[in-house]
């Protein structure tokens, strides 16, 4: 057993996971790809808040936008029962 | 002249030739009104994933556009005129993705078999309630209670 009682955390810490559309490579948001978009949606249809997707504020607020633009052109569900 | 995207939704009893002129008619509002038609793009007769105007379905077709705010003008005013039309979206854009989009990309339809089943827990479980119930949560089945031993001392 290591004496590093410095970096030692509550067994329910998680990694801080990084935001899906940060690195280069990272699809780009856009309201026709609802492929995406549905990852970022519960299964009630409703936008999962950023602290559980690990979304970035910036992306947060295009995702949001294009999911509304989607579900305006009947892309995706306003509510799913 | 700025850079659209625009998207309609015609009426899902009308033909294929009709969506086509009705395609054209708003090309020519665009050409006339000095503005280019850069691509066309007809995603076909796709469920639409709530009714609109009854409507479970409808045509849909994307336009790029290279036109001048005036032109734009005078085609929605046009589209909000034609009642074939259920909706349309126009959208001012930096650049035009020359690819066809990803609506054509992901082959479905918008015909889903009622949802993957996804297995649950994977988003921090908030139910099938959303946000709670009107009865406050259905009494949890009794856990087996299995003695926890208590370490003290162990957190700081």
């Amino acid at each position: 057993m290591s004496d590093d009682t410095s970096t030692k955390r509550p067994s329910f810490f998680r990694r801080r996971k990084s935001c899906p559309f940060a690195s280069e490579s990272a699809p780009k948001i856009d309201y026709k790809d609802v492929r995406l978009l549905q990852r970022f949606t519960s299964e009630r249809g409703k936008i999962v808040p950023s602290r559980i997707t690990a979304v970035s504020a910036k992306s947060q607020r295009k995702l949001s936008k294009a999911i509304k633009q989607a579900r305006f052109l009947g892309l995706m569900p306003y509510v799913l029962k | 002249m700025s850079l659209y995207e625009v998207v309609f939704i015609a009426r899902q009893d009308i033909t294929a030739t009709q969506v086509e002129a009705l395609t054209e008619q708003f090309q020519n509002v665009i050409t006339e009104g000095g503005g280019t038609v850069v691509r066309t793009e007809s995603w076909g007769l796709r469920t639409i994933a709530y009714k609109i105007k009854k409507n479970r379905k409808g045509h849909y077709v994307m336009l790029h556009l290279d036109s001048p705010a005036a032109a734009i003008h005078e085609m929605e005013r046009q589209m909000r005129i034609n009642e074939d039309l259920l909706r349309y979206l126009t959208l001012r854009v930096d650049e035009h993705d020359p690819e066809p989009s990803m609506v054509l990309q992901n082959k479905d339809t918008g015909d889903r078999p009622r949802r993957p089943q996804r297995s649950g827990g994977e988003r921090g479980g908030y139910g099938d309630g959303d946000r709670g119930g009107a009865f406050g949560g259905a009494p949890k089945a009794p856990r087996e209670v299995a003695p926890t031993e208590v370490v003290e001392g162990d957190v700081a």
